[in-house]
């Protein structure tokens, strides 16, 4: 009986525990929030204290053509990334759990290495290999392969755990009713994944806005991502522009996040 | 006519020989179950049969058509799995029209085969619920629908039943065998209850260890069970050991044993000194109690030319369960014997009984 109860009771240690978490998140969220309220600062340096409210920050960033040219930039790779590994991942994740038998743990620790394997580690190594086949950092397509590999897991661990859930009878259901292979992969496959392949390109959207390591190492000259133009910038201004771009992947960050939790749910999120 | 033949079929799964030369011939329309312990390959010849799973060697016929070699897509059957396997993206009715929709059945005709088969199992309404929206009961019931709406040529089930509780399974299994005698779909249906399998089929197959004991009908099964195996599994049964003493006409055989000599009925062609087991099913005896018959104890156990065999013993345990009480009594050889009696003159423990049958209630098995 005391095991009921005292999931009713709060006990010291569960108010203690309810605190403790508060004060994690506090100290996570408040260099975030800083950030934002900076960015609309009409004040003249990334400082405190706030003079008023102002959108000039943001116009300032608009109006230059660098962070512009970076901004579409690293759209274009995110979106190409994400696009490219709907595919490979949504494929890869369908071999490794249907096809692959004895090597099937071997391969899905390859998959998901470029996630464990420090990024720094996989950025010099792409160069090596850039440089060995003679691609080198002539070309877009270096820093464009570096960011699929490195938010491949991402699509690959969400399409596999939505496969792992997924109650293969439902396939077999589908042949018994006379559906060939494409068909059922088409009509009742594809739909119950269909919420993993969209989290997973969510999440590795976001993650090549981000990254930093792999696009410093890898990118051609004269191109830069949004994360490089800031770095470039902050190197000889200190104003709140760099507080806007900030401000500026926090709302796309939050974005992905309402639209997975919109379409899919973020309950249905499993590694 | 048969409508499905599986003949001879084996399968391996690396070196575990899991199907032993299955051989069975389903007659159009029949309702057929496949009945065994766990692991004895009833779902491994159910999904033999759906193209699932390759046999290694054998054939399976339908009709005359041989589809040993063709995928489940092309077989034209219908399958309802113990899971459901309901595509829960899609309505019912969206479920119901999938395999009318891949056989490019018209619009106006898919709605109204769809209207026809939903008011069959008696879900008129449901067309536009999502299965998470259902009960169980309901959800086996669109699954058995989905499967019925593209009029195939056999239906195969796996322990559709397994997942509901048992009043809804009692109800289930009447309607299931009800619907499927009036659209006359041959059947095969998988399952470990032997109750179920009774009540159910026109036939039933008995496995065990991915051979067939038994291939018969529920009574043939019952009365005249192949095995010790087959008796022990379908329903309950006692058994008396004895050697056969003398053979009487085509089935009825003289049994010696040590609690005397019992007339006893037994598949044709048992040889004289051969090793044999009385089965007799626990609501085939009667007793009464030893000072109302008035028999001495330890009397010889036939009662000459009547067929009727007495034997002496006293109660070990009784059983109260309302209806049918059971006592178990224990012979002068030694042997235990389960016995039904109604309640209305119950018997005490350490009472002396006598125990009647008759022989043609008696089965010999092989020892
Ligand atoms: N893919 C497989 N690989 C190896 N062995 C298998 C495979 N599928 C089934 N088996 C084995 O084959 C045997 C028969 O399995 P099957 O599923 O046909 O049993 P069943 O009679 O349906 O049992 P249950 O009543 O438990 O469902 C079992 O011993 C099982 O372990
Ligand atoms: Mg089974």
């Amino acid at each position: 009986m005391t095991g009921a109860t005292s999931g009713v009771e709060k006990t010291i240690w569960d108010r203690l525990f309810t605190v403790l978490v508060a004060a994690i998140y506090i100290f996570l969220m408040f260099p975030i929030v800083l950030v934002v309220l900076l960015s609309f600062n009409s004040g003249e340096f990334l400082a405190f204290p706030l003079e008023g409210f102002s959108l000039r920050w943001f116009e300032a960033l608009f109006s230059n053509k660098r962070f512009l040219d970076a901004t579409l930039y690293s759209i274009q790779i995110a979106a190409t990334s994400t696009i490219v590994n709907a595919v490979i991942g949504t494929l890869a994740a369908i071999y490794v759990a249907r096809h692959a038998t004895v090597a099937r743990d071997y391969i899905r620790l390859i998959m998901t290495a470029p996630l464990l394997v420090p990024e720094i580690l996989t950025a010099i190594a792409l160069l090596f290999y850039f440089y060995e086949i003679r691609i080198g950092t002539d070309y877009s397509i270096g820093i464009q392969i570096g960011h699929i590999v490195v938010t491949f897991p991402y699509v690959f661990l969400n399409v596999s755990s939505a496969l792992f859930n997924f109650d293969r009878s439902q396939e077999e259901a589908a042949r018994s009713l006379g559906a060939g292979g494409w068909m059922t992969f088409r009509r009742v496959t594809l739909p119950a994944i269909k919420p993993g392949i969209i989290t997973g390109c969510l999440f590795a959207f976001v993650i090549s806005f981000d990254i930093f390591n792999i696009s410093l190492l890898l990118k051609s000259l004269g191109s830069n991502t949004l994360p490089l133009e800031l770095f470039d910038y902050l190197r000889f201004n200190f104003d709140p522009t760099a507080a806007a771009i900030a401000s500026l992947s926090i709302f796309m960050t939050f974005a992905a996040i309402l639209i997975i939790d919109r379409t899919v749910g973020l309950r249905s999120l499993r590694f | 006519m048969t409508a499905l033949t599986i003949d001879r079929i084996n399968k391996r799964y690396g070196n575990l020989h899991i199907l032993k030369d299955i051989s069975i011939p389903i007659g159009q329309g029949e309702f057929v179950s496949l009945l065994g312990p766990s692991g004895c390959g009833k779902t491994t010849t159910l999904r033999c049969i759906a193209g699932f799973e390759r046999p290694d060697t054998g054939r399976i016929l339908f009709g005359e058509r041989d589809v040993t070699r063709a995928l489940p897509e092309q077989r034209d059957i219908g399958m309802v799995f113990q899971s459901y396997a309901l595509f829960p993206h899609m309505t019912v009715a969206e479920n119901l029209s999938f395999g009318l929709e891949v056989r490019k059945v018209a619009p106006a005709d898919r709605q109204r085969r769809i209207a026809d088969v939903l008011a069959m199992v008696r879900l008129e309404g449901y067309d536009k619920r999502y299965p998470r929206e259902l009960s169980g009961g309901q959800q086996q019931r669109v699954a058995l629908a989905r499967a019925l709406v593209i009029e195939p040529s056999v239906l195969l089930l796996d322990e559709p039943l397994a997942n509901l509780d048992a009043t809804l399974r009692d109800e289930m299994r009447f309607f299931i065998r009800d619907l499927q005698q009036r659209v006359g779909i041959t059947s095969i249906y998988v399952t470990h209850d032997q109750a179920e399998a009774m009540v159910m089929s026109d036939k039933i197959v008995v496995m065990n260890a991915g051979t067939i004991s038994q291939f018969g009908s529920p009574r043939e099964i019952y009365e005249r069970p192949a095995s010790q195996s087959v008796a022990g599994f379908i329903g309950r049964s006692n058994t008396i050991s004895g050697k056969i003493a003398e053979a009487l006409g085509q089935d009825g055989y003289k049994v010696e044993t040590p609690c005397g000599s019992i007339g006893a009925t037994g598949p044709a062609g048992l040889s004289k000194g051969a090793e044999v087991k009385i089965m007799i099913r626990p609501e085939n005896i009667s007793t009464r109690s030893q000072a109302a018959s008035g028999h001495q104890q330890g009397a010889g156990a036939e009662e000459a030319g009547s067929g009727e065999n007495v034997l002496a013993g006293s109660v070990v345990n009784s059983v109260y369960q309302g209806s049918a009480n059971q006592l178990a009594v224990k012979l002068g050889s030694g042997d235990r014997v389960i016995v039904d009696v109604n309640g209305r003159n119950p018997l005490e423990v350490g009472e002396q009984v006598a125990l009647r049958f008759a022989a043609r209630d008696t089965w010999l098995l092989a020892s």
